[in-house]
């Protein structure tokens, strides 16, 4: 056997303890959680090998490979665990950094996972907003000008144009730094391993796997999240329909909003929105519930439920206060409603948001080099 | 001397009898209260001792003749202590002893069992086989008398034992009688249970037929076992090939016992000689975390690991099903060394179940626990000592020698000055 030097990152160590993974030293390694677990494949499973690749700080090891993701941290491992190691969590945990070590800049990736930059972090968003208020000269509420019926028309606050400048911003940084973070995170992932069988045919299959939450279902303590979890998924799919006919009434049929209840846009955004509480109401029973068994969960776990939770909340009550007639209250929660749209797009790749992008990688991955 | 008190010994195990034994010999008046119609305790249910492989019945066998010979220990079977008060050279206790149903006369004939309608789970045999409701706990018991276990018994059947009893020695009018003690000194002796393995929901026991416990493997083992010692599977009788032993199974488990059990990997490593023996051509495989043999044990380990047949796979078993239709046993764990995770087919599974305190569940008063209900020896009333797996897990060689030192405290609390 070759001799192998192994060197410790401590500073790793300590990132993954501080990043939700403080159970990580309890692991003895008994290896009842790769056997407990549903969803790693048989040759070298998870996650008892990334424990103490954890453990010994060997973050290449834990980041170059698409094991990390292919845990859909159903906690099977954390409730049978008999140290209490909470193998879920760690990984949770290592995922975090994994997307702080591809998602640039790295300070931004820092910022989001740590809670002292959260209002910094939403200062951005509001001071771009506020400006274009102010420009606007909509800062006094009450000279808004109204639509033609005297209803309240958002697109008279803060004019489309100006939100499509803002987002398409955001969104096309947000996809640089995805397409940068996944490429690289490919092509670490590639050293010395020999991928097979055609790429379309694989994200195929994965795109099919992830429709029908196929892994996800073969949780066995957390059963009921693959339901949240496919409610919060089909409402995004559904609001980013929306988002799209929208863009085409704005855009292709110069068709300005407010659009009638009664519009098949707007119903399948309404109920987009409806399911997407239902969803997230659950996500949060369903965290509650499992405490004992799975853990609280991080920081990082909670920005991300946090942040969609307000953006559908703030989403449904613009609508409500317009369709009230309340001014007062209505400008100020859409103003909320697009600052924390802002957080969720414009931080994704740095936050839990780029779970999808990064799973999906490394699940594709897995299809090519024969690890599913 | 004579006008010194006696010393109680709660439990008439082999750490019971041993101390119960030292401070006779030494001219005490003793008394023990057994819980179980009969002395000996675990031991009693033992095959072989490890690790020299010697049935412990003949080390029980010398016990209890000292016990005629001496005089002094006045044993109590069938009883539980009630209340406990005073202090250091004047405790009174108060037992409970249910009634036998069976009186001095028994002459140990079996005529009242032949008699018997009524049939009870032998739980001697953990459950593997049934006594009538008259019944003898086991072979060699220890008073060698009948008892009549009254919550199988069936009144109602014409009391066909009283009749079958040509000694006069069945008296189902018996009553549970309280009988108060004033002792100097009191030793806890109370042993230890096996942790109930089906509350494991990954590892079958109860689901899947052929997985049993390792106490179980004991009886099949002993020629006064179920099966007169043929090593065979529940399900169907089969002599067994290929037998797994899953280590740890609920000990080192924060979910079950948060502590090592301390006997379950030399107890394993003897029950694999028990089916190496009788099987020649048997393959045993125990899988583990860590082999735990301390001290000298491990001289047993690297002999049973010379074996060319027993292999040993490190990786904690946590799933276990049964192949329906051969009753096989499927047991899963990774295989750490090779970083694959297996699957593999067995005829039987024995889960080294691990050691519970027996007080866990029924605490005795005027004492300090751990949280696992094990005895807390440091905060004990002056007076008052624990023996054995009262505290801790701990073999039966260490129990003894920790028996013979209680003695001596024992009598420390009798002539204290």
């Amino acid at each position: 056997m070759a001799e192998q030097i192994v060197k410790p990152d401590l500073k790793f160590i300590n990132d993954v303890i501080a990043a939700g993974g403080e159970s990580l030293k309890k692991c003895f390694q008994c290896a009842t959680c790769s056997v407990v677990c549903n969803v790693t494949p048989d040759d070298r499973p998870f996650p008892r090998k990334e424990m103490v690749h954890a453990q010994w700080g060997l973050k290449d090891r834990l980041f170059a490979n698409p094991d990390i993701w292919l845990c859909h941290q159903c906690s099977d491992c954390t409730a049978y665990c008999p140290r209490g190691a909470k193998p879920g969590e760690v990984l949770g945990a290592v995922r975090k950094l994994s997307l702080q070590h591809y998602s640039t800049p790295g300070f931004l990736a820092k910022m989001v996972g740590d809670p002292k930059f959260l209002v910094l972090l939403l200062a951005v968003p509001a001071v771009i907003f506020l400006l274009i208020i102010t420009y606007m000269g909509n800062l006094n509420m009450a000279s808004i000008p109204r639509g033609e019926e005297g209803g309240i028309v958002y697109a008279k606050f803060i004019p489309v144009p100006f939100i499509d400048a803002v987002f398409i911003a955001a969104a096309t940084f947000a996809a640089i730094v995805f397409v940068t973070g996944v490429l690289k995170y490919w092509k670490d992932m590639s050293q010395g391993v020999s991928l097979s069988g055609s790429l379309g045919a694989s994200i195929i299959a994965v795109v099919t796997d992830i429709l029908s939450h196929k892994r996800f279902r073969k949780c066995d303590v957390t059963k009921g999240r693959s339901t949240s979890h496919m409610l919060v998924f089909f409402s995004f799919v559904g609001l980013a329909i929306t988002t799209t006919i929208a863009v085409v009434y704005i855009y292709g049929l110069k068709w300005e909003s407010p659009y009638p209840l009664s519009d098949p846009m707007k119903i399948l955004g309404n109920a987009s929105a409806a399911a997407l509480l239902l969803g997230l109401a659950l996500v949060i029973i369903n965290r509650l519930k499992n405490v004992d068994k799975a853990g609280i969960g991080s920081y990082y776990d909670w920005l991300f439920i946090g942040v969609v939770t307000s953006v559908v909340v703030t989403g449904v009550l613009s609508e409500l206060l317009r369709l009230g007639d309340i001014a007062q209250m209505a400008y100020p929660i859409y103003f909320i409603h697009l600052v924390t749209v802002f957080f969720l797009f414009a931080y994704a790749p740095f936050s839990k948001m780029a779970h999808m992008v990064y799973r999906a990688t490394a699940m594709v991955f897995a299809k090519q080099s024969g690890r599913e | 001397m004579s006008e010194r008190k006696g010393v109680l010994v709660i439990g008439g195990g082999i750490s019971g009898l041993t101390a119960a034994l030292e401070l006779a010999e030494t001219g005490c008046d003793v008394f023990i209260a057994e819980k179980n119609p009969y002395l000996g305790g675990r031991v009693a249910q033992l095959n072989k001792y490890f690790p020299k492989l010697c049935p412990p019945t003949c080390g029980l066998e010398m016990n209890f003749r000292r016990i005629k010979e001496n005089g002094r220990v006045k044993f109590f079977t069938q009883a539980g202590v009630e209340k406990i008060s005073g202090q250091e050279g004047n405790y009174d206790v108060t037992l409970k002893v249910n009634p036998r149903y069976v009186n001095d006369r028994c002459t140990g004939c079996n005529a009242c069992a032949e008699a018997c309608p009524a049939e009870r789970p032998n739980d001697f045999n953990f459950g593997m086989d049934k006594t009538k409701a008259a019944y003898l706990p086991f072979d060699q018991a220890f008073p060698f008398k009948y008892v009549i276990d009254d919550k199988h018994c069936k009144a109602n059947c014409g009391k066909a034992c009283l009749e079958a009893c040509k000694y006069g020695a069945i008296d189902l009018g018996m009553k549970a009688e309280t009988v108060t003690l004033n002792v100097g000194s009191i030793v806890v002796a109370t042993g230890w249970n096996l942790y109930d393995s089906t509350r494991m929901d990954n590892l079958g026991f109860g689901k899947v037929k052929n997985v049993i416990t390792n106490m179980m493997m004991e009886r099949l083992a002993s020629s006064s076992g179920p099966t007169k010692g043929k090593i065979v599977r529940p399900s169907d009788g089969k002599a067994v090939s290929n037998v797994a032993f899953v280590q740890c199974a609920g000990s080192r488990d924060e979910n079950h016992l948060a502590y090592c059990s301390y006997i379950c990997c030399m107890a394993s490593l003897k029950q694999v000689t028990y089916i190496r023996e009788q099987y020649p051509e048997s393959k045993a495989k125990i899988f583990y975390i860590d082999i735990r043999t301390p001290g000298r044990y491990e001289q047993f380990y690297w002999k049973v690991r010379d074996d060319a047949n027993v292999s040993f796979l490190k990786g904690k078993v946590a799933r276990i099903t049964e192949d329906e239709a051969t009753g096989d046993v499927i047991v899963e764990a990774e295989d750490i060394l090779s970083g694959r995770k297996i699957k593999e087919s067995f005829d039987m599974v024995v889960l080294a179940a691990g050691m519970e305190s027996s007080l866990k569940e029924s605490r005795l008063p005027e004492m300090s626990y751990t949280e696992d209900g094990f005895i807390l020896p440091s905060k004990l009333k002056k007076g008052i000592t624990a023996v054995g797996t009262a505290k801790s897990p701990v073999d039966v060689q260490r129990s003894v020698q920790d028996a013979t030192g209680a003695a001596l405290k024992g009598i420390q609390s009798l002539v204290r000055r």
